[in-house]
């Protein structure tokens, strides 16, 4: 009994820590966006606001045409989350259950996709989207994005563990191929297509480099572009502009991760099981 | 680190897929046609200047009714890369701003309009100034804002200290760090960078002082006495502690109300950030201390066409608009940017902030690192070798010869 409850006490001070960790410089952020700037600079950092201010955020709501930047950023990372979860899906289930002739090539071509670093495609990337005429477009935002080798080696990989049977089942109950995918295989899939939704999403969220580089005119800016505008200058940084800014980035990000934490932490715990 | 090396992918690109096999510099320039600007200019500005940029510009339309200034704001944060991909797509707007240590990278893809020199008049610009803009010998654009650097010293220690007008040579400067350590009870008597990002800006301005030269013709030299005995002295503040050497972002200001920190070497942005802090009317600044010469070093920003411009001549119209004197006042009023042209400088705007003239003064003999493509990246090398002279000990000798045969390598890029 007592062991049981020294062992319960030391497990809690160990997450505790653990939490301490993670979530204090999230707390710091949140309670120092409301702080002067002289007092978020002052060493050593405290805590508590002594005097509270909202000047941060008036600042960057007044000097940044907010909901333009806001739906920008919606309208990139929704479009980009959904074209993954379908492309990815799709190309997926192909690689992990459709046999037909170069699915091994296929397959190791998206795995030889993953291999190369993103910076080196990035310019040519731009030359490209530009002779198509989409730069300064949503289109080149999101079009160069719709589909990714991670997400589809993460879809192939949970794909396979689902039984062949049930798939046979369904194709000798008469369902065709499309059906099978719509009706049997996704719905299946749900914890998997959770986990990519957040990772899609949080990654074309935060994304600074493309768009900054793509928008050649203010109003196509996302947030990220937008929050770096006024809170770096060439000589000096304006913290409370930043952690304002950083608040509202944040905010988006984790009612996307609440809605979806039943999902993705399952998705977590089924890819761990293979 | 990572950032270092996505510009070395994208100069890379850039020099590979621009088209342009002759690259930049030695560029003739062509003529403006007279008359009127007219139709609308693309212009990208950074950080503040982009925001303010639009609103001051309507000055300008009211002179040309039949033009349009359109203004994109950039970050300042990967604002290199944005017009090196730019350059790559074709995609460019009429005008940039460009930052003075950009500038040689940035002309050598060749995507740079030669200055049409019957618009603009050298010598009306600070000589450092005009000198960043210029690649191979032929200027591409012109200064729009300068900034240079000085000593900030606590008014109050300063004259316990017993040096109540701020350091006047390098033994000045040494001598005051100790007294304000030992007289005026300061925890440190200076704070200066130890190395790391942007180190090259504090410590070149004491080499030039000494009379050292980055280049002599199109060839890099670090390896030079005069460089050499500057680092050492650069050093010797760390060495005898006068100087902390691992102090954290944002720490020096709240230290140098407190007193702990009674003197650092900056620019002009210190004087907005010292005034929110509460230290208002507390502070003295003084020029680079002396050793042959007072030389800082001198940055800003410079405006660019660009050689796909489709509105080039009005383009070229509104830099020369923005280069006049009173128009330079105007637009330090309204964004606290420092003139880059001299005869601005006498105006009552400028002249009636005692602070201000300290930095009117050092600037007009302020230099630059040279525009070598390759420069940045020296910077970067310079930096960290920097570091370990000023951390770890190491020679200063034998740090700017590694500097010295990075750049031997290197080459400069011409």
């Amino acid at each position: 009994m007592t062991r049981d409850r020294l062992a319960k006490i030391s497990l809690y001070g160990i997450l505790s820590a653990g939490l301490l960790v993670v979530v204090g410089p999230f707390v710091w952020m949140l309670l120092s966006s409301f702080k002067p700037e002289a007092e978020i600079r002052s060493v050593p950092p405290t805590w508590w606001p002594s005097t509270w201010t909202f000047d941060n955020y008036r600042t960057l709501f007044d000097r940044l045409d907010f909901p333009q930047y806001f739906t920008n950023s919606v309208i990139v990372a929704v479009l980009v989350t959904v074209g993954n979860l379908l492309f990815c899906s799709l190309l997926g289930y192909a690689l992990a259950k459709l046999d037909f002739p170069g699915r091994k090539a296929l397959f190791l071509t998206v795995l030889g996709m993953l291999m190369v670093p993103g910076m080196v495609t990035f310019v040519p990337q731009f030359v490209l989207v530009s002779n198509l005429g989409l730069a300064n477009s949503y289109a080149g935002l999101v079009l160069p994005f719709l589909a990714g080798p991670f997400g589809v080696f993460l879809m192939r990989q949970f794909l396979l563990a689902i039984p062949d049977d049930l798939i046979e089942a369904a194709r000798i109950d008469g369902a065709g191929e499309w059906r099978i995918f719509w009706r049997v295989v996704l719905p299946l899939c749900k914890p998997a297509l959770a986990t990519l939704g957040i990772l899609t999403f949080l990654s074309s969220w935060n994304n600074f480099l493309w768009p900054l580089v793509v928008a050649t005119t203010d109003d196509k800016y996302t947030l990220p572009v937008a929050l770096a505008l006024y809170s770096i200058g060439q000589n000096r940084m304006y913290f409370g502009l930043l952690l304002a800014g950083a608040v509202v980035v944040v905010i988006p990000v984790l009612i996307v991760f609440l809605a979806l934490q039943k999902h993705f932490m399952r998705g977590i715990a089924t890819t761990g099981l293979k | 680190m990572r950032k270092r090396w996505l510009a070395a992918v994208l100069l890379v690109s850039v020099a590979a897929g621009c088209g342009r096999g002759d690259g930049g510099g030695g560029d003739t320039a062509q003529a403006v046609k007279d008359g009127k600007a007219t139709g609308e200019i693309t212009v990208w500005a950074m950080g503040t200047e982009g925001e303010k940029l639009a609103e001051f510009a309507k000055a300008f339309t009211a002179e040309n009714p039949e033009a349009k200034v359109s203004v994109t704001a950039v970050p300042w944060d990967s604002a290199q890369q944005k017009i090196s991909s730019a350059i790559a797509a074709k995609q460019t707007p009429d005008v940039s701003m460009i930052g003075t240590t950009m500038q040689g990278e940035i002309a050598k893809t060749g995507a740079l309009d030669a200055t049409p020199t019957e618009l603009f008049r050298k010598d009306a610009f600070f000589p450092g100034a005009w000198d960043t803009t210029v690649v191979d010998g032929t200027p591409y654009g012109i200064p729009w804002y300068v900034e240079t650097r000085g000593i900030y010293y606590r008014k109050d220690l300063a004259a316990k200290a017993g040096f109540p007008d701020g350091p006047k040579t390098w033994d000045d400067l040494t001598a005051m760090a100790k007294a304000l350590q030992q007289k005026a009870g300061a925890k440190w008597g200076i704070s200066l960078q130890p190395g790391k990002t942007g180190s090259w800006q504090s410590i070149l301005p004491f080499g030039w002082s000494n009379g050292a030269s980055l280049n002599t013709g199109d060839k890099y030299t670090f390896d030079t006495p005069q460089m050499a005995e500057a680092l050492a002295y650069y050093q010797s503040f760390f060495t005898q502690k006068l100087s902390p050497d691992n102090l954290p972002q944002g720490a020096l200001e709240p230290a140098f109300v407190r007193g702990e920190i009674p003197m650092f070497m900056s620019g002009p942005w210190h004087v907005g950030i010292l005034n929110e802090q509460g230290a208002k009317d507390k502070f003295g600044i003084a020029p680079m201390p002396a050793k042959q010469s007072s030389t800082s070093f001198i940055g800003g920003s410079n405006l660019a066409v660009f050689k796909d411009a489709k509105n080039r001549d009005a383009a070229w119209k509104f830099l020369a608009w923005l280069s006049k004197p009173d128009v330079q006042v105007k637009w330090y009023q309204a964004v606290n940017d420092l003139p880059a042209v001299q005869s601005a400088w006498d105006d009552p705007a400028l002249t009636a902030d005692p602070l201000l003239k300290v930095f009117g003064t050092q600037l007009e003999s302020a230099k630059s690192p040279p525009t070598f493509p390759t420069w940045t990246q020296l910077a970067a090398t310079f930096d960290v070798e920097a570091e370990k002279v000023c951390v770890a000990g190491a020679d200063p000798a034998a740090a700017l010869k590694a500097v010295q045969s990075q750049a031997d390598s290197l080459g400069t890029g011409s």
